[in-house]
């Protein structure tokens, strides 16, 4: 096993944590499933080619992780719904705080495909055909996908700024 | 000119070849629907980003690094991390309790840097949560549902009625509390997770008590507009199980069998 492998999967992390934050319902949830994807990898390091997209690979692999694992969470959380973001509690939120908590609770209620779609290329930034690549899905089933995904998110986020009027 | 809402999100995410582009932001100067139309993709856009950068910044667990071994003292590289066996669900819960499991056994680990949950030691918590929460008011016998023996504290009243008595499967009750996970700790005894109102603890079973290691103050939910107030087990809750859960959690049969043994164990 090369370090070199070693090292551009450690710089991947930032980015792999983002992504499975945005996907998973807990902090903690999404920091297993990027440790168990990170181990899965360099198990299975023979299966990368290098020269391939090295991101690709690893958001593949995160996002198998994590549904590889929803059932056992969905169990893991019949007792308690998923936990809110509560480092903050007590203080005077800012708008932006609320605007912060406020999307991670919509996302929350996407469904699956919907939250991978939003999480790859609106939190990650990732073009459309790396996010179809990652997803192993046509370009044209990525851009309605995504089109269906915004418009669930933002219907999500209007009715919150309706009740709060 | 018409263009399909999707082409206009694929133009504000910057993913049209640069004719069809100019075409629509020719459509933009022409109609302010347009406009409108791809202000509102770029904003959402925005806010979904911004919402998860600040995890960029994060300093990243030292857990998630990758190592040249990639088997732990606690899971031998020879058990596979995904097991393709009937149950699906049943094999990936183990690999999640390896996980904790070997997190535990990084005993050199840092404490997390992020900002979280306001973890107070249940010895101190006492007065100032029964304080802010009202406490006594849940329970209708008049009891407060925690005291204190010796320097430890303790359910009583209907916080310790629920804890020996129900089970987690069970229909929630009038009262406030309600029943999460049930596992043994690394001394052998049971504990069992709960939330009270508004605060999640969680108790052990130590020489006919329900002792209570750690307690600390769930967020009320906002508005209410997408889930109920509380329910959720705080996340220092979590860690401090994390610490002390000796494989992993009972599954009901296993939690009838613990209490219809009266939660047997324990020091």
């Amino acid at each position: 096993m090369s370090n070199s492998l070693e090292n551009d999967i450690a710089a991947l992390l930032p980015r792999l944590r983002r992504f499975a934050r945005s996907i998973t319902f807990h902090r903690e949830d999404a920091d297993d499933v990027v440790q168990i994807a990170v181990e899965r990898a360099l198990t299975r390091s023979a299966q990368w080619e290098p020269g391939t997209r090295l991101d690709s690979w690893m958001f593949r692999i995160v996002k198998n992780a994590w549904i590889d694992e929803v059932r056992a969470r969905v169990r893991r959380d019949q007792l308690f719904a998923p936990e809110e973001e509560g480092e903050h509690v007590g203080d005077d939120r800012a708008e932006a705080q609320q605007q912060r908590m406020a999307i991670e609770q919509a996302l929350r209620r996407l469904s699956e495909e919907h939250r991978m779609v939003i999480g790859l290329v609106l939190v990650d930034g990732m073009p459309y055909k790396e996010a179809a690549e990652v997803l192993e899905i046509p370009m044209g089933t990525l851009t309605s996908r995504l089109a269906r995904a915004r418009e669930a998110l933002q219907a999500l986020l209007s009715d919150r700024t309706r009740n709060k009027e | 000119m018409s263009f399909s809402d999707e082409t206009l999100m694929a133009y504000a995410d910057g993913e049209l070849e640069p004719a069809l582009a100019a075409r629509v932001e020719e459509a933009m100067r022409a109609d302010p629907r347009v406009e409108e139309a791809v202000r509102r993709h770029r904003a959402l856009r925005g806010d979904v980003f911004a919402a998860f950068a600040g995890v960029l910044d994060e300093p990243v667990p030292a857990r998630l690094q990758p190592v040249a071994a990639p088997a732990t003292a606690t899971e031998p590289a020879s058990k596979p991390v995904s097991a393709p066996v009937a149950d699906a669900g049943t094999a990936t819960v183990h690999s999640l309790e390896a996980r904790r499991a070997a997190r535990q056994a990084q005993a050199a680990r840092p404490a997390p840097a992020r900002p979280r949950w306001g973890a107070l030691a249940a010895s101190l918590a006492v007065g100032v949560l029964a304080g802010a929460l009202g406490w006594q008011a849940f329970d209708n016998a008049g009891q407060a549902p925690f005291g204190r023996r010796g320097g430890a504290m303790v359910a009583q009243g209907e916080l310790a009625d629920a804890l020996s008595h129900r089970l987690a499967a069970e229909p929630a009750q009038a009262d406030a509390v309600r029943l999460g996970v049930s596992f043994r700790d690394r001394d052998g005894a049971y504990c069992r997770s709960f939330m009270l109102g508004t605060t999640g603890g969680f108790a052990c079973r130590q020489g006919g008590e329900w002792r209570i290691p750690v307690m600390a103050q769930a967020e009320q939910a906002q508005a209410g507009a997408y889930r109920q107030a509380g329910s959720a087990l705080p996340a220092a809750v979590l860690d401090a199980i994390d610490q002390r859960i000796a494989g992993g959690t009972l599954d009901a049969p296993a939690e009838r069998a613990a209490r219809d043994r009266g939660w047997p164990g324990g020091k």
